[in-house]
């Protein structure tokens, strides 16, 4: 076992770990943070998204050994970074129903914030790609996309109007 | 199983040469980690090469140099590699659209696995070196010999792959990617990458057609009898239609995945789809 | 009749959806641990059938961390040996012996570990020596009915005898018939496939289980395990948890009876949760279907005489030789005969999945209907609306009318309440601009080079729930600042049931949804709810949440009427206020009477509205669908796309459009699926699936097809709540049937799903 420290959401988690063990399992068995989701664990469906470092990946395809120092970002935090409020994401998805189940729904929010701060006015194809990557099997994509295209929207007026 | 991360190559080569066959080198570790259950069993030691500084994109009097760590991302994003003589590199990473393992997974990484995947297509049609090191020395070799096998190549127990080296090609070249799948967000079932370079009469002086993901071998394999048919003869309909029938000396495999009648039609399909689009990007 | 409303109707956000975009549900897999809990792994025969002739565990037992063992020897099945009465054992579902000596399919069970974590779990399996004596092995449905066949499982027949339904004169009807048109059909092996994963906490304290579990079936697993391990209902607790998608998956299913088994045994609490490839491989798929279709039709397009013989594959524990609903009846035919008949293979048991029984009857059904509208030279939608299904017409294919049989020994007529089918296939041909695109059978509607594009269409219905399913025990709670609890035993699984029913009460009860708290997912505190399957919901659960609120809202006219000094008659509820109807400003608001004493009290009122009802059946609401897709082959590459997709629904009243919506979109993901990739593949030689990850079975993702134009035909429905009926199972029927009629018209060859490259090229080999 391995002695880490891992920096979550900007608290620090001191956890063992074994080499072969992904950052999603780490987070979701030791930390306890259940927000990350983990559907496949083999990348290919896209629940277990979070940010590392600022840039989203599979959390099942990483190491937690190897995170240790990077900037971690899951959806637990969002409302944090956003001055304790839910984002004008989650807002979207709760308004325009971009989710049945919701399991997927960390990971796409997560994916769709990385692609809204690079990115504040995405075409429809913009966000598909964004989150090519991911599953519903609800099959609530067009929801989806437009809860992130109005949630962009959003973003701008905020902007503007600052 | 140990962990280590080292921070310079020769501590690097060090752990390689002691833990041998049982050691893995990681970086973006997304084969490892999807394959979890069954790779890490065998493993004595994890050694992350993520430190050692293997993650850049540059250009020499040789051509171009890509460290093994570089994600697919970085080449996406970067500007040797988005556009011009090489922009062939992004056009490949943007054939997969899963953005979170493109900033996961790297070109190192994909030119070992080899198969299903797209990246060592495309760089066997620019006759790509892999340049490879250790305690003994550094070496480098084509990727052509590179291969062996599916998951297999010419690595030495102590060896890792440092840089893939891409030669300049030479002027009034251009290049082609296309990709058949299951669905958007799937492993290739057949890849193809084409390169072509004009003479001054406009006719081709140098071609290199490439099929990957869908060969028997496990490896990408340029087709003999596509490219001679190319050679000399300026590139029309005609003759890339001549060059995809040509494209049957590329044997395919048959799996659960897809048969092998597709996977050669496939081959053909994206043989001409892909050189279509090297002659429209020749400059 | 149809009322004003001012809640049902409205795409108002889910209850739980802050949680769900916060990550703060809670799925089975993410309950916390409890004090001293150890976990599962099971151990799964690599054998399609086998007998474990010697088994040893005592290097496993003896690992550190390791705290019980079980195999066949435990013999935690006891008495229960086989398969009880299909209908109301454990959940359709129940996979026979648990650990039994003989393995049935390829990831049949063979041991159960529980340790201290899941790596030792997992370590101590590779611990466990067993040694198989391998029997032969049954794939093919038509194999495994032929006489003298190998025995597919330790007991009963290797199919039962056929269902069989049977009105008018079949023989008559055939003679009657100026074309008969034949078809023999089949479809993949589809997958439920939800992101989650199953998982499940078992815990004893005393001779008293609970269960925590993600379900859809809260009442139906608390029964099982009651009746599995022979326990009193009051001792045993079942708490469910939403599922992460489930589309029939979470029932009950063996892992749970396992976990709860190596509880006892470990005297710990046991979490056991499914890996992906367990998920794919060890619980459940869609039956697969041998359909052989024979239609008898007249010159003029009329349809006299039907006949279906129905082989469902049940792989080696499924259970299913009912006619699931009624889709038979979507043209009414004065004869017809039908029969089904399961069939056991040592393949991994199939089950309910979404649509189930109607997507795969009614497929070839509309294959066949589109063949004889081909044989009479009429336009396919004419022909659809010239025999379809109306209302008042007979339900002869319910499943009520069998149960019924089986049960009683009678034989009700069911009618149909209702079906919006006409308006349903005009609406979607217009919208598929089908006058101009239809160009005739096996006829492109347009070419582009190597690009053909055709169109198609089919029809389809579900049941909106069954009556056997159970009786509703709904309760409405009001509390003193007019907020209220309503008490459910609904499944959260993604369809909102928990939103819906809170949308009724809120109705019911002049408030605001946001007004309900939902209480679900506890058999101890939830009375006995409907099984949520069969699109129940809305249709029939709901109709005992109504009673709830109505029975709430007159005790609290009763206390409005003391407070206003008025007669209950002349009050009623809107906004959140009592008010006397007529003149309005004499009125209460909720939150001051459920506040302030009463008179005749000296104390604020208390109003607990409760009501349980079953279901009668002498009529059966359907929800009917219309579906039009346009595909487009690349004849040069075999590869097929689809272009444009239309689905309109009669699901009576559209409760929340928003949720509606997104049912169809996901009916249309899964079964363009179904269409394509969607397919388990077994190995011929072993029976093992070789694509049990989302690696090889592909779901559609964000960049894979055009979003469908959804409409809905709201038929209000009398005996609906409101006018409802069902929407979340009929969404995928009608699917696969549209895109395969569109795939015939654009090459001129038949293919059923899933229509592959492979397939493709074929047909267009033997077409040219």
């Amino acid at each position: 076992m391995n002695a880490i420290n891992l920096k979550i959401n900007n608290e620090h988690y001191d956890v063992s770990v074994k080499p072969h063990w992904s950052l999603a399992y780490v987070i979701r068995e030791k930390v306890g943070l259940t927000g990350t989701k983990t559907g496949c664990e083999m990348g290919t469906c896209g629940s277990c998204t979070l940010l590392l470092d600022g840039k989203p990946v599979f959390s099942c395809l990483r190491m937690a050994i190897d995170a240790q120092g990077c900037d971690i970002r899951t959806i637990e935090g969002v409302e944090e970074d956003n001055n304790g409020e839910l984002h004008p994401l989650q807002e979207a998805f709760i308004q325009d129903h971009g989710m049945q189940c919701g399991f997927c729904t960390p990971g796409m929010i997560i994916a769709a914030k990385h692609l809204l701060e690079h990115n504040p006015d995405p075409t429809e194809r913009e966000v598909r790609e964004a989150i090519g990557g991911h599953l519903c099997r609800c099959g609530t994509y067009i929801r989806i996309v437009r809860s992130i295209l109005n949630a962009a929207e959003t973003m701008r007026n905020a902007q503007a109007g600052q | 199983m140990e962990y280590y991360s080292p921070t310079d190559l020769n501590e690097a080569y060090s752990l390689l040469d002691k833990y041998g066959e049982d050691a893995i080198p990681i970086a973006g570790s997304t084969f490892y980690m999807g394959h979890r259950e069954e790779l890490f069993d065998e493993v004595e030691a994890v050694i992350n090469i993520k430190q050692l500084g293997l993650s850049y994109i540059r250009q020499d009097d040789h051509g171009l140099r890509i460290g093994a760590t570089t994600t697919l991302n970085e080449i996406f994003a970067h500007e040797l590699t988005s556009k011009g003589t090489f922009g062939i590199l992004a056009e490949t990473v943007k054939e997969l659209n899963i953005n979170e393992v493109r900033n996961m997974a790297t070109i190192g990484g994909e030119v070992c696995i080899a198969g299903e995947v797209d990246m060592p297509t495309t760089l066997l049609a620019y006759d790509a070196n892999i340049v490879i090191g250790g305690s003994k020395g550094v070496r480098e070799m084509s990727m052509a010999d590179f291969h062996i096998g599916y998951l297999n190549n010419a690595l030495e127990p102590g060896e890792m792959v440092l840089e893939v080296h891409i030669p300049q090609p030479p002027a009034n070249t251009g290049a082609g990617f296309a990709k058949f799948e299951r669905t958007a967000a799937d492993l290739p079932i057949v890849n193809v990458a084409t390169r072509i370079s004009l003479d001054n009469a406009g006719a081709c002086a140098e071609a290199r057609v490439v099929a990957g993901a869908a060969t028997l071998s496990g490896v990408p394999e340029r087709s003999a009898a596509a490219e001679a048919a190319l050679l000399n003869k300026v590139i029309d309909d005609t003759l890339i239609e001549t060059a995809a029938v040509a494209s049957g000396d590329i044997e395919c495999i048959h799996d659960f995945r897809m048969s092998a009648e597709i996977r050669s039609l496939w081959v053909k399909c994206g043989i001409e789809d892909a050189l279509q689009r090297a002659v429209a990007a020749v400059q | 009749m149809t009322s004003e409303t001012s809640v049902v109707g409205k795409s108002l956000p889910l209850l739980d959806a802050y949680e769900k975009v916060t990550g703060k549900l809670k799925y089975a897999g993410d309950l916390p641990a409890m004090h001293r809990m150890h976990h599962a792994k099971v151990l799964r025969s690599p054998y399609a059938h086998a007998k474990v002739v010697h088994i040893d565990t005592s290097a496993a037992e003896a690992l550190p961390g390791v705290s019980a063992v079980i195999t066949h020897k435990d013999d935690i099945t006891g008495k229960k040996k086989t398969c009880g009465s299909p209908w109301h054992d454990f959940s359709f579902n129940f996979m026979g012996p648990m650990i039994s000596p003989e393995v049935c399919y390829v990831g049949d069970e063979v041991a159960v570990v529980s340790a201290v974590d899941e790596e030792t779990a997992k370590e101590a399996l590779k611990l466990i020596e067993v040694e198989y004596e391998e029997l032969p092995a049954i794939f093919d449905m038509e194999e495994a009915m032929k006489e003298g066949a190998p025995q597919v499982r330790p007991w009963g027949p290797n199919s039962l005898p056929p269902s069989l339904f049977e009105w008018g004169n079949i023989e008559e009807g055939f003679e009657q018939a100026d074309y008969i048109i034949e078809n023999r059909i089949t479809l993949g092996n589809q997958q439920h496939a939800p992101l989650d994963r199953n998982a499940c906490i078992a815990h004893w304290e005393g001779d008293s289980v609970s269960l925590w579990t993600s379900t859809q079936a809260l009442f139906w697993i608390r029964d099982a395990v009651t009746d599995f391990f022979e326990l009193s209902p009051s001792k045993v607790r079942v708490y469910s948890t939403p599922t992460g998608g489930s589309f029939g998956l979470w029932w009950g299913n063996n892992f749970m009876l396992l976990a709860i088994a190596i509880a006892r045994k470990a005297r710990r609490p046991i979490r056991l949760v499914l890996t992906r490839d367990e998920v794919q491989t060890t619980v459940k798929r869609r039956e697969r279907p041998l359909i052989d279709a024979k239609i008898g039709i007249t010159k003029d397009g009329k349809m006299v005489s039907q006949s279906y013989r129905h082989l469902m594959d049940n792989g080696a524990y499924g259970n299913k030789f009912d006619p699931y609903q009624s889709v038979a009846d979507i043209y009414t035919t004065e004869h017809a005969r039908v029969e089904f008949i399961g069939v056991a293979t040592n393949l991994l048991p199939a089950g309910c999945m979404r649509g189930v029984g109607d997507l795969t009857l009614a497929y070839a059904i509309e294959q066949t209907v589109d063949m004889a509208a081909e044989r009479v030279g009429m336009d396919p939608v004419e022909f659809h609306l010239k025999n379809h299904w109306k209302t008042g017409d007979i339900c002869h294919t319910s499943q009520e009318v069998v149960f019924a049989k089986l049960l009683f020994n009678k034989n009700p007529t069911v009618e149909l309440t209702s079906s919006g089918l006409a308006e349903c296939i005009t609406r979607g041909a217009e919208a598929m601009d089908w006058k101009n695109k239809w160009k005739g059978w096996g006829t492109p509607s347009s070419v582009d080079g190597h690009k053909v594009r055709g169109v198609g269409m089919g029809i389809s219905t579900h049941i909106s729930g069954l009556a056997f399913f159970g009786f509703n025990g709904i309760t409405v709670k009001v509390n003193p600042d007019g907020t209220m609890a309503l008490t459910t035993g609904i499944g959260r699984m993604g369809q909102a049931g928990d939103t819906t029913q809170a949308m009724v009460c809120a109705e019911v009860l002049g408030v605001e949804l946001e007004d309900i708290n939902v209480i679900d997912g506890d058999t101890e505190v939830c009375g006995h709810t409907m099984v949520t399957f069969g699109s129940n919901g809305m249709h029939m659960g709901a109709r005992a949440t109504k009673a709830a609120a109505e029975h709430a809202k007159e005790q609290i006219l009763e206390y409005a009427a003391k407070h206003l000094e008025a007669n209950p008659a002349d009050l009623d509820i809107k906004n959140r206020r009592i008010f006397v109807k007529g003149s309005e400003d004499r009125g209460v608001t909720l939150k001051e009477l459920m506040s302030t004493p009463i008179f005749e009290y000296l104390a604020a009122p208390e109003v607990i509205g409760s009501a349980s009802k079953g279901v009668e059946f002498d009529k059966a609401g359907k929800m009917m669908m219309a579906d039009f897709a346009e595909v487009e082959i690349d004849t040069r590459t075999a590869q097929m796309k689809l272009i444009k997709f239309v689905a309109v629904h009669d699901s009576g009243t559209i409760v929340n459009p928003a949720v509606c919506e997104n049912q169809v979109a996901g009916g249309y993901y899964q079964s363009m699926g179904l269409s394509t990739t969607e397919h388990l593949v077994f190995d011929d030689e072993t029976g093992a699936i070789l694509n049990p990850n989302f690696m090889d079975y592909k779901l559609m993702g964000p960049l894979d097809m055009p979003d469908p134009e959804i409409m809905f035909e709201e038929v209000y429905d009398e005996d609906g709540p409101f006018g409802a009926k069902g929407i979340g199972e009929g969404v995928t029927c009608a699917v696969p049937i549209a895109i395969s009629n569109a795939v015939y018209n654009a090459i001129g060859v038949r293919i059923d799903p899933p229509i592959t490259p492979d397939k493709i090229l074929q047909a267009l080999k033997s077409k040219s």
